[in-house]
């Protein structure tokens, strides 16, 4: 591509910022690690496509969820199954970086289909991120490095020893996709309440969703950590497209990029969302990062590696005919990935309609376990309404911020009780109680439908002696939760009190 | 590159980032989102929604001897996301028709008169390990599952009765338990005016005829 007048003299700072010249090693990158991240997923669908995306199966378009009818057709799986091993194929070529721009084109356009074929079990905002990132991967000349195309480009003479340079804006377009994306979920959660009370997370970690979040449940239990990462992340989220173009703020927003990312697998569960924007984070690296690490490359310790490795790629390049045209091998390499996907699924046979036995049977239910379902009228258990019941001293946000079980006369106990919503209107009591289970003190509150949590204060006053006391939880006359704490001795403030008294 | 290269660059920029701005505009304003699929590319509404208690979906089959069936694919459930199959993602109900006419379809059974569908309702704080949930809440964790049918089909999928979801119900039964409520509720009529018409009123008829709409024994 020959760099056009716009290219040649970038004027404005805008036209510099999308058609400055660098060779594209950025977004060779995302066209290594993003295919990858995306294409494993689909191959993990793929003795499931019959069931997932053809006329056999049960799929759902996303347009449906939104009422607008079928808007793509469904194809039957004798073309369902080839088109899906291409897409696969396509995927693998666009890492290699074998006709690239093509292998990427067809990728882009399969990718979205099925993904949009299944709006239930494969359509999610990591493929919607994938989608994006494979869109400007086609437009991009990210085939020109570190691939195949490259290679046998330069085999054949036909370029310049030094990489070729083209215009930055599909790397642009990819580093405005991660500042619209982060800004956008910071909107959602501005507009959400509940993330900044911890509450929305906590149910998240909670879930089983996703899979396993090695720390999530532990991290659930902590609001003090719920209400700072709440505030951070979004702080970040509002700051990365003010700071992640300047040279200073880049590396500080990336990589609290790539923390944010990492702890949503640590404590959501989420494998693929992190990876697909991970690998989109490597349309960052400018055409100087890789210089900087070239040189770094070069230096003694890892100069032997380096001739190992071009020993090994031109022993390969002598072994791969030159007279064969990519077009054709990419064809038949093509037509091999619709057959192999055609057999392999043939021979899978998903619902054994081929077998000798036949048709499997429809699996009985034990007869108790299914009246027990249809004929379940239990109300909510009163105690199931709530969520937990705690007793401190301090809370951050509203949310108790530590736990105690020793007081001192002139402490204040703040005693704090978290609702499972939906719950109705409800009236919630705390008792304080003695060893023998004798009630000292009793104090209530209305807790409205919408309220998610109320907190009790109760200065431990001089009515208590030192000894061992409950509070007590009650609500619709039940006791719901019991807390143990021991009153020790009079504080500093209490004995201030006395003694001005 | 040529100057109409040049343009079309320029264009595929324009275009966008206008999408996306579109998208963080319609988001933030809540404007132009509604029934538009294509919105879903361009906002970023991650975490969105949250629910306390955790929901599993069941499908029970109803042979014609009395025999209940779970409607579950033999061949092997897909788990998508994680390890639930994909019929819990399906918080639309758009799945559910299809899988049961999938799944009935290519299974070996007798007649099938009727598939409930059952939502299982349980709170969160039962899905803590062992260890934290003694930790935070020091007794037995007696985890106890809600059962709600939520719709009835026929063996093709097809609707028979559908209910509010267990949400729903709960957040209806909160405010109807409400005296005053109930009361104007049960005073208020309900009103389809057989005697007015204002289209006929404005056509200069007044006579209360029926023009075709509604029951004729003649």
């Amino acid at each position: 591509m020959n760099p056009s007048p716009a290219e040649n003299s970038p004027r404005t700072a805008l036209g510099r910022f999308f058609f400055e010249q660098e060779t594209p090693f950025g977004m060779a990158l995302v066209r290594i690690f993003l295919p990858l991240a995306a294409g494993i997923p689909m191959a993990l669908r793929f003795p499931h496509v019959r069931e997932l995306y053809t006329t056999d199966g049960s799929p759902v378009q996303v347009f449906e969820m939104y009422r607008q009818g079928a808007v793509l057709p469904v194809l039957p799986p004798a073309v369902a199954v080839p088109v899906y091993g291409i897409m696969l194929l396509c995927l693998l070529a666009s890492i290699v970086g074998f006709r690239t721009r093509t292998s990427l084109c067809l990728a882009t356009v399969l990718y979205s289909y099925f993904n949009v074929l299944d709006g239930i079990g494969t359509l999610t905002k990591y493929s919607v991120i994938a989608s994006h990132l494979l869109l400007l991967l086609t437009v991009s000349n990210a085939g020109s490095v570190w691939s195949v195309d490259a290679f046998l480009k330069k085999r054949s003479g036909t370029v310049n020893i030094l990489p070729p340079r083209f215009s930055v804006w599909p790397a642009r377009l990819v580093q405005l996709l991660f500042a619209f994306i982060y800004f956008g979920a910071s909107i959602t959660k501005i507009q959400t309440a509940e993330f900044f009370s911890g509450d929305q997370m906590r149910y998240w970690m909670l879930s089983n969703w996703n899979y396993e979040n090695p720390i999530g449940e532990a991290v659930a239990m902590s609001s003090p950590l719920l209400l700072i990462s709440a505030y951070l992340s979004v702080i970040w989220e509002v700051l990365f497209a003010f700071l992640v173009w300047r040279p200073r703020g880049r590396l500080l927003m990336l990589g609290a990029g790539a923390f944010f990312h990492f702890m949503t697998w640590l404590t959501l569960g989420l494998y693929v969302f992190p990876a697909i924007c991970l690998s989109g984070y490597f349309a960052f690296v400018s055409e100087q990062d890789v210089v900087r690490l070239r040189r770094l490359a070069t230096s003694r310790p890892f100069k032997p590696l380096l001739r190992l490795s071009a020993l090994a790629m031109s022993r390969m390049a002598a072994a791969v005919p030159q007279t064969v045209p990519t077009g054709v091998t990419w064809t038949c390499l093509i037509a091999i990935a619709a057959i192999g996907a055609t057999e392999a699924e043939l021979r899978m046979d998903l619902y054994q309609s081929r077998s000798e036995s036949g048709l499997m049977s429809l699996i009985p239910m034990d007869q108790d376990v299914a009246l027990t379902m249809l004929r379940d009228k239990n109300p909510v258990r009163e105690h199931d309404k709530f969520f937990n019941f705690e007793i401190g001293t301090s809370t951050i946000g509203y949310q108790l911020s530590n736990r105690r079980t020793e007081y001192a006369v002139g402490d204040t106990m703040i005693a704090q009780c978290n609702l499972n919503p939906p719950h109705e209107d409800m009236w919630v009591e705390c008792l304080v109680q003695d060893d023998q289970e004798r009630t000292i003190e009793q104090f209530g509150q209305f807790v409205p439908r919408e309220s998610l949590r109320a907190n009790f204060f109760y200065t431990l006053g001089n009515k208590l002696v030192t000894g061992q006391y409950s509070m007590v939880l009650k609500s619709a006359n039940q006791e719901i939760h019991r807390r143990h704490f021991s009153l020790t001795s009079e504080s500093a403030a209490a004995n201030f009190d006395v003694s001005t008294n | 590159m040529t100057r109409l290269k040049s343009v079309l660059v320029l264009g595929f920029i324009a275009a966008y980032l206008s999408a996306l701005s579109f998208g963080t505009v319609a988001h933030a304003l809540k404007v132009g989102l509604c029934g538009n699929t294509l919105s879903y590319y361009v906002v970023w509404d991650m975490f969105c929604g949250w629910t306390a208690w955790d929901a599993r979906t069941h499908l029970i089959a109803e042979g014609a001897s009395g025999q209940y069936y779970d409607v579950r694919e033999p061949w092997g459930e897909f788990h998508p996301f994680g390890h639930l199959a994909r019929i819990h993602y399906d918080n639309t109900n758009d799945l559910l028709p299809r899988h049961i006419h999938n799944v009935l379809r290519h299974t070996a059974h007798e007649p099938i008169d009727r598939v409930f569908t059952i939502e299982e309702v349980w709170p969160k704080q039962y899905n803590l390990p062992p260890g934290l949930y003694d930790e935070h809440f020091g007794r037995p964790n007696d985890k106890m599952s809600y059962y709600h049918l939520r719709a009835v089909f026929r063996d093709d999928g097809s609707l028979m009765n559908i209910y509010p979801d267990w949400h729903a119900k709960q957040k209806l039964q909160a405010v109807y338990d409400n005296p005053r409520l109930r009361r104007q509720s049960a005073n208020a009529t309900s009103l389809f005016s057989t005697l007015y018409n204002p289209s006929e009123a404005r056509a200069g008829s007044t006579l209360n005829t029926s023009m075709g709409s509604g029951l004729s024994t003649n």
